[in-house]
């Protein structure tokens, strides 16, 4: 289909702009993997020395945060345009995207595929199944529905960026909309049990990052009960419906910039 | 091609009020009528000139037109769609070219955009090759078409824009002021290129500028906007004829005169020596010429239309 | 004297145009308190020492750092750097103000807008989630460090700035270093929870003198101040000793360019 070729096109362009800031690749790789590692060691640091938080043993902890590290790069790597987009909508970019005879998201959504994460997500698998081995817990069926789950946090991915992209029409104050989506994700880094309830429950089901996040985990572990399996579904599916309604209401309201 | 009926486009715009705590509560906004009761009708192979102050809608205008903007009322229908629906069969029948913004990839060559935009429009391998050889040699840019965009000057980069946009061959063009900000030399380019690609490939191209060269120049129609409202919708030369109400006469004295000279012959509008200028009605002309010849001592004697950035002032004064 | 509070009060009259950005803003500063507090909150769950800190002396250093780092770390010279790609750097430098004297105001005015929020939160905070918060000692030799704390921040973020000056790529460094800055300044632990030569190691580099020492200090944990003392002033003659070259070699070699 047209728009696969188009999407080709756009990652080629990002890849090529990305090779031409040289020194600029190097320190995102180190900024990134030092993140990471510093994650990483301090779960290691902290949770190694305590034997169980809240039910949860060292390796479990790790493949949380390791399943969190993954969900967060997929959509990262997948969306990584939507962190231009304002840039886009200021400079008048965005205008001549729209009158474009190709759906927008094409472009603003997915057309500036992060190679430098696409790099890292390898080594971040191979961790991610080298800790779930650890758990002792995987069998045929928990993995299958570990990724099943993976697939649907990409779903509720995508609608939070639709989301963003949508308030990045509708208000032209907040110019840090995708980092409040990132700070939201970040609360899901360790198991939802960690808090109190009712913030438990909101950012579970309400503001379903830890739906998101921990429902793999938790799959894999044999913890998640079937009826929040089908839950999960439900809460991506109606996610995507209404993102989508309110890009299309936002574009209804777009005033543009400039005369 | 182009129908409009009644368009109207009101923004909003908040107000902020001096209390932080208030504002986050109430929220008030001030309402802007970019376009009010709009209606014109253009069709096919029309070069317009769209002219009108800042703000006075012509940009609106524009992104309604083309699908961008949503309008709050009315009806607007070109090539047969209605331009919001953004179907792809009417958005590659049209281009558009902002002024100082454009669709380049900054960090590569021009021909990387050219590539993407082929695959956009779904343009044949032949078509492409073939429009872009004609955009090419009209504008005589070859040697910069691999260089990186950021590498080229503003004339150059506008040049390779118009070949972006144009190499779909859309039926109809939009031009949002496509001079501003460019030397002298890369304005006459466009100018001359707007013209040549409107006589071989017979688009109707709607032109929005600042500068009425542009205007003077390529636009046989005039439609004239100020704040949402059209005040002028007619041939160019006809808005000599209707507002243009008489010539100037400039006298250059050769020595200075009686005040009471000057005004025999009529109320100087300009009167600091050795130039004198009369506003003078065209009927008037041969007689008020005859009395300066007798009355006054002048070495030069000039007599000029009214020019077309006075009527379009006075109008926008009104 | 009175032009450069004008500055400090402009600042914070800036923040009144964007005012729902800073709302959020404060909101993912509390969001990310909250995560690390819950975080802490649940390892001692179990048991009332850990690594030598008890429950409330961890939770207080957790509250305490989080908040004062918004403080210390939080700048406007980020803006240098684009005010030095496009060319708008030319009008500050045209005006008859000492442009370090300038923004070190224009940094005042922003601290003190912050840190009117960090207080408020901190206690609304403290309220609704019940905590008990050690009592703070030290104060005065706290102040110490925090204004070498602060001072040394600004020159740091300065000189990322100042790279404009040499090359368009100035967000990756400073995400590398506002990578490093989150973990090494001690924001999700405190630092003498590392192994020993990585604590001594670290204690060469500029970071703990930043929000760790302060805190430390003002929570009665770090008695031995005479070294570390020497050392953040140490660090804070050779960051500004770096800023200023950097502003001085960049002023003569740049050309001004921009659109």
């Amino acid at each position: 289909m047209k728009n696969f070729k188009l999407f080709f096109l756009f990652s080629r362009n990002a890849l090529r702009t990305t090779l031409q800031a040289r020194s600029g690749v190097w320190f995102f790789m180190i900024g990134k993997i030092c993140r990471f590692a510093f994650f990483f060691l301090m779960i290691l640091l902290i949770f190694g020395k305590t034997k169980i938080v809240r039910g949860y043993s060292l390796p479990q902890m790790l493949v949380f945060y390791l399943t969190f590290n993954l969900i967060d790069t997929t959509a990262q790597i997948l969306f990584r345009e939507v962190y231009r987009f304002r840039y886009q909508v200021i400079s008048g970019e965005f205008d001549l995207t729209l009158a474009k005879p190709f759906h927008p998201f094409v472009k603003i959504l997915i057309g500036g595929v992060d190679f430098l994460d696409l790099l890292l997500l390898i080594p971040y698998l191979l961790l991610t199944l080298h800790f779930a081995w650890q758990t002792h817990a995987v069998t045929a069926f928990n993995l299958v529905a570990y990724f099943v789950l993976l697939f649907n946090s990409l779903l509720i991915a995508t609608a939070f960026h639709i989301v963003v992209l949508a308030l990045g029409i509708l208000t032209t104050d907040v110019d840090h909309t995708i980092m409040i989506y990132r700070d939201l994700t970040g609360m899901a880094r360790f198991p939802m049990q960690i808090y109190q309830e009712p913030l438990r429950e909101i950012f579970t089901f309400i503001i379903p990052v830890g739906l998101m996040m921990t429902f793999p985990s938790q799959a894999l572990f044999n913890l998640l009960k079937p009826s929040f399996f089908a839950l999960a579904f439900l809460i991506s599916f109606t996610m995507i419906f209404l993102s989508l309604r309110l890009w299309n209401a936002a574009l209804k309201k777009y005033q543009s910039w400039g005369g | 091609m182009i129908s409009i009926k009644n368009l109207t486009k009101i923004y909003r715009t908040p107000i902020r009020g001096k209390h932080f705590v208030t504002d986050l509560f109430n929220h008030h906004y001030k309402k802007i009528t970019a376009l009010d009761q709009v209606s014109f009708e253009i069709g096919q192979n029309e070069l317009i000139g769209f002219i009108g102050p800042n703000g006075a809608g012509k940009t609106t205008t524009l992104k309604i037109l083309s699908g961008i903007l949503y309008p709050t009322s009315g009806d607007a229908k070109v090539l047969g769609f209605t331009p919001f629906d953004k179907k792809p069969a009417f958005l590659k029948q049209i281009g558009f070219v902002m002024g100082q913004r454009n669709q380049l990839i900054w960090d590569l060559p021009a021909v990387d955009t050219f590539v993407l935009n082929k695959e956009i429009y779904d343009v044949s391998d032949q078509d492409y090759q073939k429009n872009i050889d004609d955009l090419i040699s009209i504008l005589n840019c070859r040697d910069v078409i691999d260089k990186p965009v950021k590498t080229l000057s503003l004339g150059q980069r506008m040049k390779m824009e118009l070949i972006a946009t144009l190499l779909h061959r859309p039926k109809l063009i939009f031009f949002d002021e496509p001079t501003i900000g460019l030397d002298i030399f890369s304005q006459e380019a466009v100018r001359k290129f707007i013209k040549t690609y409107q006589k071989e490939f017979k688009s109707t191209i709607i032109l929005t500028s600042h500068y009425l060269e542009d205007v003077k120049r390529l636009a046989k129609r005039l439609l004239i906007i100020n704040q949402g409202k059209i005040l002028y919708d007619d041939d160019l030369k006809t808005i000599l004829e209707k507002f243009g109400g008489g010539k100037y006469v400039t006298v250059m004295l050769e020595k200075g005169v009686d005040q009471n000279l000057l005004t025999k012959i009529g109320a100087p509008i300009t009167n600091q020596f050795p130039k004198v200028v009369y506003r003078v009605k065209r009927s008037d002309i041969p007689q008020t010429i005859n009395l300066i010849n007798q009355l006054l001592p002048y070495s030069d004697l000039t007599v000029e239309d009214e020019r077309i950035e006075e009527i379009i002032k006075k109008l926008f004064g009104k | 004297m009175n032009k450069y509070l004008t500055i400090a009060a402009v600042t914070i009259k800036e923040y009144s145009a964007y005012r729902l950005s800073f709302i959020l803003w404060r909101v993912r500063i509390v969001i990310s308190v909250l995560v690390t507090f819950f975080l802490w909150n649940a390892v001692f769950d179990k048991q009332t020492h850990f690594a030598g800190y008890q429950k409330d002396t961890m939770l207080t250093y957790i509250l305490v750092v989080n908040f004062v780092n918004s403080i210390v770390l939080g700048t406007k010279t980020a803006e240098i750097a684009g005010d030095i790609n496009d060319g708008t750097i030319i009008n500050r430098l045209l005006k008859p103000i000492n442009f370090l004297s300038y923004y070190a105001y224009r940094d005042i005015g922003d601290k003190l807008l912050n840190l009117i929020f960090a207080v408020v939160e901190f206690f609304l905070i403290k309220t609704i989630f019940n905590i008990t918060i050690v009592p703070v000692v030290n104060l005065p030799l706290a102040l110490a460090f925090f204004a070498t704390g602060t001072i040394i921040s600004f020159f740091i973020n300065l000189a990322l700035s100042l790279i404009g000056f040499w090359t368009t790529e100035v967000w990756a460094p400073r995400f590398v270093f506002l990578t490093l800055v989150f973990f090494l300044a001690g924001s999700y632990f405190p630092l003498d929870l590392l192994p020993k030569f990585a604590y001594r190691l670290l204690l060469l580099t500029p970071f703990p003198y930043l929000v760790y020492f302060p805190v430390q200090i003002m929570l009665g944990k770090r008695l031995a101040w005479q070294e570390p003392l020497l050392f953040s002033c140490l660090w804070t003659a050779i960051t500004y000793f770096i800023a200023i070259t950097m502003w001085r070699r960049g002023n003569k070699s740049f050309s001004f360019w921009g659109r």
